[in-house]
């Protein structure tokens, strides 16, 4: 399988992504306070926090739909604040969305095609010429997706129209999309949500898998289960960082403990 | 009977790798034989209707190129535009003024009335292509409103409600399309062939994207698909080809007034699609027959005929949401169960 390119000049355990001192507010509303923390090139990082704590709007900013009141985005190394959303996909950084957004009128084939989008070359007037060179890039396009799509066990419903799909095969196909997307980051917001717990051993599996390739992902969610596979969480309360560090550290911690249980 | 195992394995199992199947599939024999006919029947139509019919079909052919824009931007691109008559128009009157009052060669006009209108719609459609919705439906009529305006008061080019009389048949390299049969072979051949062209697109990796960035225009940004660029071009390909529409409308009738480039044109292109079907864009074909086809069917019964239209409209968009494409392929798909059945044995309700 061909990886995301590297980029040769960061070193072995720079951040790939590096949040500094992030603020946003919605009008009166500060939904962010000064939140830093950094994500590795390798393995999972988690996010998480109740309900209402900031981890969308990080998320939408992170992945550029929002812009943030102040601080910086870095992912490389390099300030992305400027750049719009599709520019940070070019870049490497791939996002999947709280409830899933599937492509609902094209074919399951046709929705994780859509994720080699950006490797493809053919344009307007050579898809309106119907050239053969952009009919034998779609079937190109076809032979990939269907690898891909095997790998995420969607290869027995490849011709399916998506709206057939169940809950935990939509979360899978949005997964491979993105992943046919060549992620450097792959951000996944609640991708548990609404699955039964064979599903979310499933999403598990494919995340663990994902991250031997060496794809990083970051995920946000607040599914202690889910979250287990992260080697680093870092925890989101009224939009503040209020812990980081491995699993068992973070449960320890007395300000989660207090956030999530009230005790 | 034992079920045929064969065709009730999922695809990719049997037979051939699903990989290696685009959607485009091969078209069947009947699909073939189906076309054949029909391509028949369009080549002798000129030979056995009478003049006023064949004069009728070519304005359905130039409802079908105007409307298949419409159609392309509502159907593939998710897009209501309501003012398809502003570049009906721009090609009216370029066509008009460049022929009859400078008395270029005809083709000339018509290059110029397509060039204008890409580039108008690349500067309004910046702008306008932000919104979304009944929002953008609305600009796009305040577009075609603002046309006609400009239609009526600009009257050293467009002769304002006296129009542009005397423009002379469309000559192409010395041959003059003087009749309404030559016409009807000219006009239906270009909208065959953009039909076909945005076939081609639906089934290319640029109109993947358009589809995803219809469906979901967040997910598709973040697949990199930029959704701006390709609304612009989809709105450019639509107005080219209203303007095409609309020149070689000029050349035809030979007169352009300003009653020719109203809204009640711009929501008849809209309806080229909507009763046709825009899930495809053949679909444009037929909404055009009907739109020029069945007003006239129906004058037979006197006054009435425009309550009656007014009715199949609305029964086709109550009943057929889909236009009269979807209910053409829900009947196929109905009759292939059927006899799928019965060949398995099945004993049919």
């Amino acid at each position: 399988m061909n990886l995301a390119p590297r980029s040769a000049a960061s070193a072995p355990d720079a951040p790939l992504l590096e949040l500094k001192a992030i603020a946003h507010r919605f009008g009166g509303f500060q939904v962010l306070h000064d939140v830093s923390f950094a994500a590795p090139a390798v393995g999972i990082t988690g996010l998480m926090g109740p309900n209402g704590s900031g981890k969308t709007t990080l998320f939408n900013i992170i992945s550029g739909f929002l812009t943030p009141t102040s601080g910086a985005v870095l992912f490389d190394g390099r300030d992305i604040r400027a750049e719009n959303v599709r520019r940070r996909s070019l870049d490497g950084l791939v996002r999947t969305f709280q409830t899933p957004k599937i492509f609902e009128r094209l074919t399951v084939a046709e929705n994780v095609m859509v994720g080699a989008f950006k490797a493809g070359r053919s344009g307007f007037f050579a898809g309106l010429a119907g050239l053969p060179s952009a009919r034998r890039e779609m079937t190109d396009m076809r032979a990939r997706a269907y690898e891909t799509a095997q790998r995420f066990d969607l290869g027995a419903v490849f011709d399916r129209p998506s709206p057939l799909l169940t809950a935990g095969q939509r979360r899978l196909l949005e997964l491979a999309r993105a992943y046919q997307g060549r992620p450097r980051l792959l951000m996944l917001d609640e991708p548990s949500s609404g699955l039964t717990t064979t599903e979310i051993e499933v999403l598990i599996t494919k995340l663990k898998l994902l991250a031997e390739e060496g794809i990083a992902v970051l995920l946000v969610s607040h599914d202690m289960e889910l979250m287990g596979v992260a080697q680093a969480i870092h925890v989101l309360n009224f939009g503040r960082i209020i812990a980081s560090g491995t699993m068992a550290e973070v449960q320890e911690d007395a300000a989660v403990r207090e956030a999530y249980l009230g005790v | 009977m034992l079920p045929n195992k064969t065709s009730l394995a999922p695809p990719g199992i049997a037979g051939e790798l699903p990989a290696q199947r685009l959607r485009t599939t091969r078209p069947s024999a009947a699909a073939l034989s189906v076309l054949a006919l029909a391509a028949g029947l369009y080549l002798i139509l000129p030979l056995v209707l009478e003049r006023h019919a064949v004069d009728l079909l070519v304005f359905c052919g130039l409802y079908a190129i105007a409307g298949a824009g419409v159609g392309f931007l509502l159907g593939q691109g998710g897009i209501v535009n309501l003012g398809q008559a502003a570049f009906y128009g721009i090609g009216g009157y370029a066509s008009a003024y460049c022929s009859a009052r400078l008395g270029w060669p005809t083709p000339a006009g018509i290059a110029i009335g397509i060039a204008l209108s890409l580039a108008i719609a690349a500067l309004i459609g910046r702008p306008i292509l932000r919104l979304s919705g009944y929002f953008l439906a609305l600009a796009t009529l305040a577009l075609g409103i603002i046309c006609t305006n400009i239609y009526f008061e600009a009257d050293f080019i467009t002769g304002g409600t006296l129009g542009v009389p005397g423009v002379p048949k469309l000559a192409i390299g010395g041959f003059v399309f003087d009749t309404p049969e030559k016409f009807y072979y000219l006009v239906w051949p270009i909208a065959f062939a953009t039909i076909l062209a945005m076939h081609n697109l639906m089934g290319s990796r640029v109109g993947l994207a358009l589809q995803a960035m219809r469906d979901a225009p967040d997910a598709a940004m973040v697949m990199a698909i930029d959704n701006a660029r390709l609304k612009l071009w989809i709105f450019m390909l639509s107005s080219g080809l209203g303007a095409l529409s609309g020149s070689l409308f000029a050349h035809y009738v030979g007169f352009v007034n300003v009653d020719s480039f109203g809204v009640d044109k711009s929501i008849m292109f809209l309806l080229v699609p909507v009763i046709g079907g825009a899930s495809v864009p053949a679909g444009a074909i037929i909404g055009a027959l009907f739109i020029g086809l069945v007003p006239e069917l129906l004058s037979a019964l006197g006054d009435i005929h425009r309550v009656l239209f007014g009715l199949a409209l609305v029964a086709s968009v109550v009943f057929f949401p889909d236009g009269l494409w979807g209910l053409g392929r829900s009947l196929t798909g109905l009759v292939r169960r059927r006899s799928g059945a019965a060949a398995r044995g099945e004993t049919t309700p």
